[in-house]
């Protein structure tokens, strides 16, 4: 009995123990848990975010001073090491050490920038994005969904050397920029061609079209921005130019319109590569193709992203652009603030910054960006017209004259967006017969 | 046993399939890392080259460069991973040893339930998870991405700790306590010696989930936490190649040194991989 | 609280972002967040739902999660068999094993595209050797309707590791039934047939269907292995994710709550395996 007892007792004790054991140790382990979650957590910035109507009463050295010692996030499409070297080795330590803001660039291009800052307001969070790279539909749906801070760009004193008689910059695909945008630079689609494979390419659609048909599965496009620019200028092509979609969305045009470019497509699928069954994702896959000698063409947004390529190693060095006579799109790029920027001034002084003679002129050399300037060149010092104007000499660039021959403007976003919803549905999603 | 082993040794004929097979495995496993190292020297080295006529340092200078993305990304990824494996193994060793403790349908329950987090596909995982996260105003953030992987990592060690612990005896345990030791000495003389092994197999297994995670960190941190996976996903996307593979090494050695203890943590436990 | 309550509160920590997230997803999809302007209920459900490229990228998805997790399986088994010994050679095979488990999924997918594509590693070699004449003749191996590159990528990751399970398996009680079985007159291939397999299907089951949903929710993998047409359930649901057209945005939540219940799915088969293997005792 006494035995028993003392059997008993021991392991009852032992299971007390283990039990306020366990409960401390499972305590421990989520209170640090929770300590190093909020280690990690955000050190928010707890100064209050100035709105539209108190950064319009300051003055702009008010605004340059409130915006020292802080952090600009910046998004913006990171999938070109040219411009991520501008942005971090360039851009950045100018800021620091001119104006004393701290620059961060992270990845997000528009339909995701969209995505992000939706959620941010479905969920009532705080916003993370200072300045954002934006255009077009991007635009349009930022605009729609009153996600934009501002207006702002009119207040900024390198506002006053843009470029305001040109439509391609004061326009954004049609759209007035309503001060919530500003622009940042300028670029105009191309065809990109080896010259040692081929030295007469097609300067046409037409042509195009034979060339297809004559070099089976050598051709394709790809499936992102750069693609659907690519069916616009069809489009164009096909339609007698631009003029037709201009004002504005119209349905029965875009219906009609869009019919020749299914037909054209149909016509030529069988002989695009992968006879049409598969599209590459983006337009990097598209230069990897091409550069690996799968297909003989690519194509960029930026008549000089072939240069800057090149340098980088990832296009061959007897690649060169080229404009077809139909007319190829020319547009702009901007830089926005969203409406729960944390540092709204701050963003203000960064886009200030990236507007100036020094950071355009910068951004356009062909050792750097090679991206075209907004700004009125003729109303600029004689030291930066020169400046400017020796950068239009590049070996290897396209000529400004052809470029402008063959400039066409961009139409509402509502034509991309649809473009680039039947496209998927009528033409990659369907096998092609 | 060895006259046995010595009875049915391979013939000759036999020996030679299974070294001419060693040299195709060879290759099977080691040809992607040679590959990589040779893509990280390399510029221009487009088809049909089956060798690079250009070689360059600059991939690998760029890591040790002033300003250097790549070099950024790896160390928040060595952050990310060391808190995860830490956290996650302080979790799941007493989430498995209680498990383990039970039978029947509850054993049965918890152990599905801990493996939830894993089975999920991390796409719609994050999906759901990103908005919850967002409200608490983690999304974005080092701490964020930090959850994000503790979750599924926590599950899986408890899946691993169920296994260990089911192999070990609690009752020594007791016997000790029944004997007078105190609940730290019981900890510190008895379980810790017994789990140590297993428990720097756990912290491996963890590091590697953190350390090779993508969707998670992509949704979660919103491009705002760059972890060197991400980076390397990036440089692919970009048909930045060499970057990629040098990225792609940076990631593949420290796992190579944390597969030495996975490799005998899964002999010894039985207990699924990666 | 006994030890069955404290296991299942355990159970419940862990399964907790699971449960939340399907909650989110599902307010996600039935358009009570973030519908901008669509009323909540069933109808995008409903819609989404009877789309065919959502069952043909799912169905595409689950082709391949079966094939690679079959090759997979299939490797470790003639590996673990061929290379069961103590002899270096054996020791080496495994130890070369090892070396994909060091590699991310993504890193693998990488190199499968540099390898496999049409002007990849494999096709300058075979270009080299004269036995095809130019890229356009090489086997289309990525992006292609059957997955090939992703099954052969995702089957390089998981063959290690079923082959560690395996030698788990075989290290276990495994040798000491193989002996008995040879010591009553058994000869190889009966003991192969009768001890050795069914050990390591027992094994290995759980495992095959913790590697076949991997490979089912492999984004990484797919984003760069897999063909635009059909488009695999995890590429269709991130790119509805960032849908220009915002109002197709919540259908990336409907492909959660799908891809949610066939991860739940497999996680109720996995756990009756797992279980099976525990009832009977240490394989």
């Amino acid at each position: 009995m006494g035995f028993l007892a003392t059997r008993r007792r021991p392991a009852a004790t032992s299971r007390v123990r283990t039990r306020t054991g366990m409960l401390r140790a499972q305590t421990f382990v989520c209170a640090m848990v929770v300590a190093a979650i909020s280690m990690g957590a955000c050190t928010r910035d707890t100064r209050a975010t100035s709105t539209s109507s108190e950064l319009r009463v300051m003055t702009w050295s008010a605004i340059e001073s409130s915006a020292r010692g802080q952090t600009v996030t910046m998004r913006m499409w990171r999938g070109d090491q040219s411009i991520n070297q501008f942005m971090d080795t360039w851009v950045a330590p100018h800021l620091a050490s001119e104006f004393g803001i701290t620059l961060r660039t992270v990845e997000g291009q528009g339909p995701e920038i969209v995505n992000a800052l939706l959620l941010e307001r479905n969920a009532r969070a705080n916003g993370t994005a200072d300045l954002v790279w934006i255009n077009g539909e991007t635009f349009s749906n930022l605009r729609r969904e009153k996600l934009l801070f501002g207006p702002w760009a009119d207040r900024v004193p390198s506002a006053a050397l843009l470029d305001s008689a040109s439509p391609i910059i004061m326009r954004d695909f049609e759209q007035e920029l309503g001060g919530l945008e500003l622009p940042w630079g300028t670029v105009q689609a191309a065809l990109i061609y080896d010259t040692l494979r081929t030295p007469n390419p097609p300067r046409s659609f037409d042509e195009l079209a034979r060339w297809i048909h004559a070099h089976p599965g050598r051709f394709t496009h790809d499936q992102a921005f750069t693609g659907v620019t690519f069916l616009k200028e069809l489009m164009y092509a096909l339609n007698g130019g631009v003029s037709k979609f201009q004002g504005g969305f119209n349905e029965p045009i875009y219906t009609q319109a869009s019919a020749k470019v299914w037909q054209w497509l149909d016509n030529t699928r069988n002989d695009f590569w992968r006879e049409g069954r598969t599209y590459p994702a983006g337009v990097a896959e598209l230069h990897r193709l091409f550069a690996n000698g799968e297909v003989d063409f690519t194509m960029s947004n930026n008549q000089n992203e072939v240069i800057t390529k090149v340098r980088q190693g990832i296009l061959p060095p007897s690649s060169r652009a080229l404009v077809l006579r139909d007319g190829t799109i020319a547009n702009a790029h901007y830089l926005g603030i969203p409406a729960s920027a944390p540092h709204a001034a701050a963003a203000m002084v960064v886009a200030n910054f990236l507007l100036s003679p020094e950071a355009q002129y910068e951004k356009q050399r062909p050792e750097v960006w090679a991206d075209g300037t907004v700004l009125r060149t003729s109303s600029l010092s004689p030291d930066w017209q020169r400046k400017f104007g020796a950068l239009a000499l590049e070996a290897n660039a396209i000529l400004s004259d052809t470029l402008s021959k063959y400039a066409r403007p961009e139409i509402a976003p509502q034509y991309h967006e649809r473009l680039n919803a039947d496209w998927r549905a009528r033409i990659r999603d369907t096998p092609n017969r | 046993m060895s006259e046995h082993r010595r009875r049915t040794s391979p013939s000759a004929s036999g020996r030679l399939l299974r070294n001419a097979l060693l040299i195709v495995l060879a290759l099977w496993t080691l040809a992607p890392l040679l590959l990589l190292i040779v893509l990280s020297l390399s510029r221009n080295w487009y088809a049909p080259a089956v060798w690079p006529s250009v070689w360059t340092g600059e991939h690998w200078g760029r890591l040790v460069a002033a300003a250097s993305s790549q070099r950024e990304a790896l160390l928040t990824s060595v952050a990310l991973a060391t808190l995860t494996a830490l956290l996650a193994c302080l979790l799941a060793l007493p989430f498995g040893r209680l498990i383990a403790q039970s039978r029947g349908w509850p054993r049965r329950w918890a152990a599905a339930m801990a493996f939830a987090p894993v089975a999920v596909p991390p796409i719609a995982l994050a999906t759901g998870m990103h908005f919850s996260l967002l409200k608490i105003g983690l999304a974005g953030h080092f701490g964020g991405v930090l959850v994000a992987h503790i979750i599924p990592a926590a599950g899986y060690l408890t899946l691993f700790f169920l296994g260990a612990f089911s192999a070990y005896d609690l009752r020594i345990e007791e016997e000790a306590r029944t004997l007078g030791a105190t609940r730290g000495a019981v900890w510190r003389r008895i379980t810790l010696p017994i789990l140590r092994a297993p428990i720097g197999d756990a912290l491996a297994l963890a590091f590697l989930i953190s350390w090779a995670q993508v969707p998670l960190t992509l949704l979660i941190g919103g491009g705002l936490v760059r972890t060197l996976p991400i980076d390397v996903f990036a440089a692919i996307r970009a048909g930045d190649d060499a970057r990629a593979a040098s990225g792609s090494i940076l990631l593949i050695v420290p796992a190579l040194l944390a597969i030495a203890g996975v490799r005998v943590a899964v002999r010894r436990t039985g207990v699924v991989g990666l | 609280m006994t030890h069955s309550r404290r296991a299942l509160a355990v159970g419940v920590v862990l399964v907790l972002p699971v449960v939340v997230g399907f909650a989110y997803a599902l307010l996600g999809a039935t358009d009570v967040i973030g519908g901008l302007g669509q009323p909540p209920g069933l109808a995008r459900i409903q819609r989404v739902l009877s789309e065919a490229a959502v069952w043909r990228g799912t169905a595409w998805a689950m082709w391949v999660a079966v094939a690679s997790t079959t090759l997979a399986a299939l490797l470790a088994v003639v590996l673990s068999l061929v290379y069961d010994g103590t002899s270096r050679t054996d020791r080496l095979a495994r130890a070369l094993m090892n070396v994909p488990l060091a590699f991310p999924h993504l890193v693998a997918a990488a190199v499968g595209l540099l390898v496999l594509g049409q002007s990849g590693m494999l096709a300058r070699i075979l270009m080299f050797a004269g036995v095809i004449a130019d890229s356009a003749h090489m086997p289309e191996l990525v992006s292609d309707r059957f997955g090939v590159g992703v099954i052969v990528a995702l089957t390089w990751k998981e063959a290690p590791f079923l082959l560690l399970i395996n030698a788990a398996v075989l290290s276990g009680h495994g040798r000491g039934y193989q002996e008995v079985a040879r010591t009553h007159g058994a000869s190889r291939w009966q003991v192969l047939q009768r001890v050795t397999w069914p050990l390591l299907w027992r094994g290995m089951s759980p495992a095959l269907v913790a590697v076949a949903v991997f490979a089912f929710g492999s984004y990484e993998t797919m984003v760069l292995l897999a063909p635009s047409n059909p488009l695999a359930l995890p590429l269709l649901t991130a790119e509805r994710y960032v849908d220009p057209a915002l109002a197709r945005r919540n259908d990336a939540f409907v492909l959660a709550v799908l891809s949610m219940v066939i991860g739940l799915i497999a996680v109720a088969v996995y756990e009756r395996l797992r279980s099976r293997i525990e009832d009977v005792g240490h394989v």
